[in-house]
């Protein structure tokens, strides 16, 4: 077929969401609900047939968090350095993490039922051995996974290498000074995820489409950050969130975190896997229910909480207020997740995904100044940034 | 011999966070330096991210006293410290207080070794002083 238009700096770029997808020429962007009895291609050649046809394969480019991505589960012996590192590596790798085990209470631990893509071991310094003994291999010997990767003391890896089948070494991320070492692990799960990727039927076949590679899509986010405001006047620090069907992504500028992490990356990334407005909604919903102010902020709303059991345009909005709420709360003092962001430093927020199409500026800046006042006790207003055409992620996928 | 050192809590004194470690050096001891403003839990995950045998925290400006009651429910926690050697020094209280109140009062918090306003190579004295006694040379 003739590729008429195709043609000098155009490209077509589309973004595979597990809600949604994202169709974005030089001239338009349109998006479309998924229709989930469809294969991935299928489906989006059945919505926007016309438009693949009129580009070369060469100048498709194509990023997707539909797949899932990867699961990871790090064993590690301390909250403060080994979790807290390679957890942070995870995150911004784009994996997903289904749990942590802090490794001297590895016994008390349930084994997680489902497969998990890659289990990370981690602790100790270069200098310390003998860390890791017969309960870490009892706890792997039951659990069900892919990979295994081990990232702590150098001293004890051929250790864990005759005890553990097919385990990866590699170097310790926790260096002499206790500092993190991220360029290793991060390499390895970039490449984990990406084979993934390639490897699922459904993201596959959409290489027959595209001659370029198909990147995770918070890899394309991240990437566009440092220049984002060559599109928005957004004010440092800021924090970004992208409040999707499935998860919800937080990238954040590092001057928000006042911790022990020191790494060279200007952003990171943080993900709440159980919060979203869609595949995830019973869980935002539970989370909501679980929070001693959300009653007072459906108040607020005007709605009561029958809302939950509503399905309509109005109760999607109103859970994508929670959500925003919610998610607030997850990274302030209020509910420790494994990094809190001082939220009352931030300038600007800036929303991304599908939730810029249904909430306005004024409905989220309320939201915004609702757990500021009643979270924070403050009178603090960041600015709200709504990217309703996607430019960040277009801004990203152009490279 | 490894320590790991820093000031605990809300306390930004640095200097003498660095003294501290220069002199611990100096006697030969591998240092993890926390640096100022560190809490409770990241000092004990330090002992056990470098398998330090000592910890020693210093603090000038009484903020000690709060953080230090949470000293034992805290190691408790912990599987493998039994044999670690907790030291604490510096200004241990607010304002000026009795060296034989302060002592007895920080040793029942969980440490081994208390130097409220004792000069920096005696304390030091006293931990190798400590070791030995420990056979831990």
């Amino acid at each position: 077929m003739n590729k008429s238009t195709s043609q000098g700096n155009d490209k077509l770029l589309i973004d595979v969401g597990s809600t949604y997808f994202k169709v974005s020429t030089a001239d338009s962007i349109e998006q479309h609900f998924r229709d989930f009895n469809k294969d991935i291609l299928d489906d989006l050649v059945h919505r926007c047939g016309d438009t693949i046809d009129r580009f070369d394969k060469d100048d498709v480019h194509i990023c997707s968090s539909a797949n899932g991505g990867l699961s990871t589960l790090i064993i590690g012996v301390t909250n403060s350095f080994s979790l807290k590192y390679a957890t942070n590596i995870a995150f911004n790798s784009g994996i997903n993490i289904i749990d942590t085990i802090l490794y001297q209470n590895i016994e008390e631990y349930s084994i997680p039922s489902d497969l998990v893509d890659v289990v990370i071991i981690v602790g100790g310094i270069d200098s310390c051995a003998g860390i890791f003994n017969e309960s870490l291999y009892n706890y792997l010997s039951q659990l069900n996974y892919s990979n295994v990767v081990f990232v702590g003391s150098e001293q004890d890896a051929p250790v864990l290498k005759q005890n553990i089948e097919n385990i990866a070494i590699l170097p310790n991320i926790i260096d002499n000074k206790l500092h993190i070492v991220e360029e290793h692990l991060k390499e390895y799960l970039t490449n984990l995820y990406q084979q993934d990727i390639e490897g699922k039927e459904d993201i596959k076949n959409l290489y027959d489409i595209t001659a370029n590679q198909i990147y995770s899509t918070p890899y394309i986010v991240n990437k566009t950050l440092p220049h984002i405001d060559a599109r928005y006047s957004v004010v440092d620090p800021f924090i970004l969130l992208d409040i999707g069907g499935a998860t919800t992504d937080i990238h954040y500028s590092k001057d928000l975190v006042d911790d022990n992490l020191v790494t060279e990356n200007e952003y990171d990334r943080m993900v709440f896997k159980k919060l979203g407005v869609y595949k995830s909604k019973q869980s935002l919903i539970f989370a909501a229910q679980n929070n001693e102010f959300v009653y007072e902020l459906l108040m607020h709303l005007k709605v009561t909480e029958n809302i939950f059991n509503e399905q309509s345009e109005k109760a999607t909005r109103i859970l994508m207020q929670l959500a925003i709420f919610l998610v607030l709360c997850k990274i302030s003092h209020y509910r420790k997740a494994y990094i809190n962001l001082k939220l009352l430093a931030i300038n600007s927020i800036v929303l991304t995904g599908g939730i810029t199409k249904v909430l306005t500026t004024e409905e989220i800046e309320d939201i915004v100044s609702f757990f500021y006042k009643k979270i924070l006790t403050s009178d603090h207003k960041p600015v709200v940034v709504l990217d309703t055409n996607y430019d960040i992620w277009t801004l990203g996928a152009k490279g | 011999m490894k320590v790991v050192t820093g000031v605990v809590g809300n306390d930004i004194h640095v200097v003498a966070n660095r003294l501290i470690d220069l002199s611990l050096r100096a006697r030969g001891f591998e240092v993890f330096n926390l640096g100022v403003n560190t809490y409770l839990e990241e000092f004990f995950d330090a002992v056990v991210e470098t398998g330090a045998d000592v910890l020693l925290i210093s603090s000038l400006n009484g903020e000690a006293e709060g953080w230090s009651r949470e000293v034992k429910p805290l190691k408790a926690k912990y599987k493998n410290l039994d044999n670690l050697i907790m030291m604490i020094g510096g200004n241990l209280v607010v304002g000026s207080g009795d060296a034989e109140q302060i002592v007895p009062k920080y040793k029942n918090y969980g440490f081994d070794l208390v130097c409220h306003q004792i000069d920096l190579n005696t304390g030091l004295d006293w931990l190798e002083e400590l070791i030995e006694k420990r056979n831990l040379k």
